[in-house]
């Protein structure tokens, strides 16, 4: 294949606080979704997909799982010669000291040298932890055929929402006259999705003036983006549709689950022309017992069910004993629930065992449980 | 340990699976909805340690080779081991010509390079558990010449009636390998399995090629069981032979049964096969799915029972599928009911509304048709 027009860095070192206890020993990126996948698997798989060869991955918080599992890149299909996945964590080098990244244009800062190793036109900037199928190829024509100095992707959200992101405000030809990180009155419903394609010797240019700055937080969207429209560039913003979730919490990860279930979903992992690729586990197909009754229920291979399931997501590798009730809950790989057991509007860890006959999670709950650690049941 | 190479043979005349053989080798058959027969004699090598595999092919090699692809997800280290997919140079048309021997013989080059001492041959319309390095192992250190491995069955006067039965003495010597006339309830079956050194395979090859163009495996391991030390090697666990529709389908139901299946699957044991990066299943408000093996990527709205479903299968609002094994990509149209079928990959069920066969017989749909 020829040279590499455009190559992605996804920025995957953040932890996630607000997801607790899921992001004790891997990074947010790392975290399961959808029954088989890891969120990292749709950024890495919209690369693949959209003919993208090369792929930085920028990691720092409990990368050990993250830097195996994305290092791998056979799995997106990312292995042909002169294609691959890099993992990038901080590194010692010979004129700099080992320096943490400091935020997400610093990550990038300290990598040029990686970047200038492929000479692209274009960089691809990239959250690690958003869940979304988006064609980069088609975001990228439209950054060339407006002569953009960088390209943003931006979202419609709700007026009442737009608070809590960051707004680009537009003029009717598309150009970003104006960005405003979470204003308290919005004069536009655009969110930045956090996507962005720059030409790659402007935005090294940037960064290095970036990197000299005292003052500078070293952000994308706090630094960057202002000091660009500041020199009055083109920044074009490139409207998405179709589903986009970024899951911050507790509660909105397991919305996002639950949004699998509507039968209308937007992002519709069934669609054949883009799949999302994800680790090949070795697994028995879907096991259903005499007594098993599924509603609502989004189920992967290695998964043994002998109770009833209702309007849930469950992961590779869970049990779920006879007798046993899984009700508005979704439960992670390797999730044990005995016989007897009831679980309802929860969100259970990966590998932890409801004991027989246990009740976890309420159906009244404003919050949803987070259940991390063994429920003991009846001996 | 002894080091081994492992051969799968291609199938012989005794096997001829109505319908799903007029498209794909058996090997390539599906099989509990996500393996294809040949993962199993593949993953048993593999997990033996066994990474330099052949794999003959007699007929139709496209779904087999696609599937075997590079042997990666198998496991086999991609520089020391090498999975090599083999066809006879000089097929005809007169299938009594086509026997493994001739396989063999005409791929010998093959065969002398490996540098192995042993050699397991193992075949694909087989299902079972086995642990190969423990059989080279039995066969080095009891001296024989050849052995084969067997399994005792008790309802032999009416399953794997197209399979050999050893006729053991008391020290286990075989002394003779005759087909199974359904004769008696107890029985050796052959497992058509055979571990000795590649310079003896290599030797009866040759002697098989020199005596008749008929011959097959069997037949040369039968007539020097007289002058040679061939022995019997027992097998327990789950066994079944796949040898015509009947023994295709009822294999893939028995294993429905989860402590059946757990008797083939271990997790210290996998069964690896080629992933198709499908979706999760969704089960609808309507679907109503028990006792049944369910692949991924599947739509489900109706009734499942006693099933097993292939991957990227639809069925949809109404429809009942019972007592039946349903190949990936196949569609059960609303309200069409289903019993006792293999319907092959693709299929779509949509206008004729009732296929129910007898279960002493169960019925066929053909890949990619339209009802």
């Amino acid at each position: 294949m020829k040279q590499n027009e455009m190559l992605a860095m996804i920025l995957a070192g953040g932890r996630g606080s607000r997801l607790h206890d899921l992001t004790n020993k891997v990074a947010k990126p790392a975290v399961s979704y959808g029954g088989k996948y890891r969120i990292i698997d749709f950024p890495l798989s919209n690369c693949a997909n959209s003919g993208i060869d090369v792929v930085g991955v920028l990691t720092q918080y409990e990368s050990v799982l993250l830097n195996s599992y994305v290092a791998a890149g056979r799995r997106w299909g990312l292995d042909a010669k002169d294609s691959g996945v890099y993992v990038l964590p901080p590194r010692e080098k010979a004129d700099a000291n080992l320096n943490v990244y400091r935020g997400t244009a610093d990550a990038i800062s300290q990598n040029i040298d990686f970047i200038d190793s492929y000479a692209p036109e274009h960089v691809l900037i990239l959250s690690g932890d958003h869940i979304y199928k988006m064609n980069y190829a088609k975001m990228l024509a439209e950054h060339n055929s407006h002569g953009a100095a960088a390209t943003i992707a931006v979202i419609e959200v709700p007026k009442k929402e737009a608070s809590r992101f960051g707004i680009m405000n537009t003029d009717e030809t598309g150009r970003i006259v104006e960005f405003e990180e979470k204003p308290e009155h919005p004069k536009s419903n655009l969110a930045s999705m956090g996507i962005y394609i720059f030409n790659w010797k402007l935005l090294r240019k940037m960064l290095i003036s970036d990197m000299k700055d005292p003052d500078s937080s070293h952000d994308f969207g706090k630094d960057i983006i202002p000091a660009l429209l500041a020199e009055e560039k083109l920044l074009h913003a490139y409207k998405f549709k179709g589903y986009w979730k970024d899951v911050g919490t507790i509660d909105s990860l397991w919305e996002a689950n639950m949004d699998l279930l509507d039968p209308n979903n937007e992002l519709d992992l069934h669609d054949n022309r883009w799949k999302i690729y994800t680790e090949d586990v070795t697994t028995l197909p879907q096991y259903l017992g005499p007594n098993a009754n599924l509603k609502q229920v989004f189920l992967t291979q290695g998964c043994t069910v002998d109770g009833e399931v209702k309007n849930s997501v469950l992961f590779t590798g869970t049990k779920v004993g006879t007798g046993a009730k899984v009700i508005d809950s979704v439960l992670m790989p390797g999730v044990i629930v005995e016989d007897g057991a009831t679980i309802t509007r929860a969100l259970v860890a990966d590998g932890v065992k409801i004991g027989k006959n246990a009740v976890v999670g309420s159906a009244d709950s404003v919050e949803i449980e987070l259940i991390a650690k063994k429920v003991k049941g009846d001996e | 340990m002894y080091s081994a190479f492992g051969i799968v043979k291609p199938t012989g005349r005794n096997v001829w699976v109505d319908g799903l053989e007029d498209y794909r080798a058996v090997g390539a058959f599906s099989f509990m909805g996500r393996y294809r027969l040949i993962d199993f004699p593949v993953s048993n090598m593999s997990n033996s340690g066994i990474d330099c595999i052949q794999v003959y092919i007699k007929r139709k090699p496209l779904s087999l080779t696609a599937h075997l692809g590079s042997g990666r997800h198998y496991n086999i280290n991609s520089k020391r081991g090498d999975l090599q997919v083999l066809f006879p140079e000089n097929r005809t048309e007169h299938d009594l010509y086509n026997t493994d021997i001739d396989s063999f013989f005409t791929n010998i080059e093959k065969i002398i390079e490996m540098p192995q001492e042993y050699v397991v041959i193992a075949p694909a319309y087989m299902i079972y558990k086995m642990d190969y390095s423990e059989l080279v192992k039995q066969h080095a250190e009891s001296g024989a010449d050849v052995s084969i491995a067997y399994h005792s069955v008790d309802n032999a006067n009416e399953s794997f009636l197209n399979c050999n039965i050893l006729n053991l003495n008391k020290q286990k010597g075989v002394e003779s390998i005759v087909p199974n006339q359904g004769t008696a309830k107890n029985k050796n079956i052959s497992m058509d399995t055979y571990v000795m050194k590649k310079t003896m395979f290599i030797d009866l090859v040759n002697a098989a090629h020199k005596l008749s163009s008929m011959y097959t495996l069997r037949d040369i391991v039968n007539d020097v069981s007289c002058t040679m030390d061939v022995r019997g090697i027992p097998h327990r666990g789950f066994f079944a032979s796949i040898t015509d529709f009947k023994s295709y389908y009822d294999a893939n139901i028995a294993l429905i049964n989860f402590k059946t299946a757990r008797e083939l699957f271990s997790t210290d044991w996998p069964i690896y096969t080629k992933t198709n990066d499908s979706c999760p299943t969704q089960y609808f408000q309507d679907a109503d799915v028990k006792l049944s093996v369910v692949s991924n990527g599947c739509l489900i709205e109706g009734s499942v029972e006693n099933s097993i479903i292939g991957r990227g299968c639809e069925i949809k609002k109404g429809a009942v599928v019972k007592n039946s094994v349903i190949l990936a990509g196949a569609v059960i149209g609303e309200d069409v009911h289903v019993e006792n079928q293999v319907v092959d990959k693709r299929a779509k069920l949509i206008h004729v509304k009732e296929l129910v066969s007898d279960p002493s017989e169960p019925g066929y749909i053909k890949r990619g048709d339209t009802i």
